[in-house]
């Protein structure tokens, strides 16, 4: 019984990250989607 | 030490892209041949013409071979010195056959200028003590002005020069 409650703490204290994650996410994929079109000018000239 | 499983996904992600970029950046370096545009050629900027590239009867376009060509060109504020033509006059057109290799070579007698064939690879800073060069291929025919993009003074936008590339 004891244990069960600490586990249930521990889970409440974990941050929540989603936000965090789709904003990273987001900000990668720009930063792929202007590296490689940068590049590909680079190429193509 | 713990991470959060998200962490571990863009960090992952995060150091992957940056292999990659590098991957791609240092292929071109060390086997394709790029190079910065400026590498460490060195000229007397007060007397660039002890430099053969840079006598006044080697700038402008040369033909070396074939489809092989070498532009010379000594920029001044506010001036592109392609050489002269066969009535003395200051060159302002290259004309230059469609698929042509062609090795530019730029080099200053004053201030930093920029030379830049626009809506090309060929763009470049040309500073003082340096020379500067590019080899590209023009493929693309077209009449394509090159300009100065370092602000040289306040002749800058009058320095411009043009390039044709014809079928
Ligand atoms: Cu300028």
């Amino acid at each position: 019984m004891r244990k069960q409650e600490v586990k249930k703490a521990s889970e409440k204290d974990k941050p929540d990250l989603k936000g965090t994650f789709v904003s990273v996410m987001l900000l990668g994929v720009f930063i792929i989607i202007t590296w490689f079109g940068a590049f590909a000018l680079f190429i193509s000239r | 030490m713990h991470l959060h499983k998200y962490e571990k996904i863009w960090l992952i992600f995060g150091t992957g892209s940056l292999v990659v970029f590098l991957l791609i950046v240092g292929y071109g370096a060390f086997w394709q041949g790029t190079h910065p545009q400026s590498h460490g050629v060195t000229i007397d900027t007060n007397n660039i013409e002890s430099n053969e590239a840079f006598k006044p009867e080697n700038l402008g376009l040369t033909k070396v071979e074939e489809d092989k060509y070498i532009v010379n060109i000594a920029a001044s504020a506010f001036f592109y010195d392609l050489g002269k033509d066969e009535d003395g006059k200051s060159v302002k057109t290259i004309r230059i056959p469609k698929g042509s290799t062609v090795l530019w070579q730029a080099a200053t007698k004053d201030v930093v200028h920029g030379f830049h064939v626009a809506g090309t690879n060929v763009n470049m800073m040309v500073e003082p003590g340096y020379v500067s060069s590019i080899e590209t291929v023009m493929d693309k025919p077209g009449t394509y002005t090159i300009v100065c993009n370092e602000y040289c003074g306040i002749g800058h936008h009058m320095m411009y020069a043009t390039v044709e590339v014809y079928e």
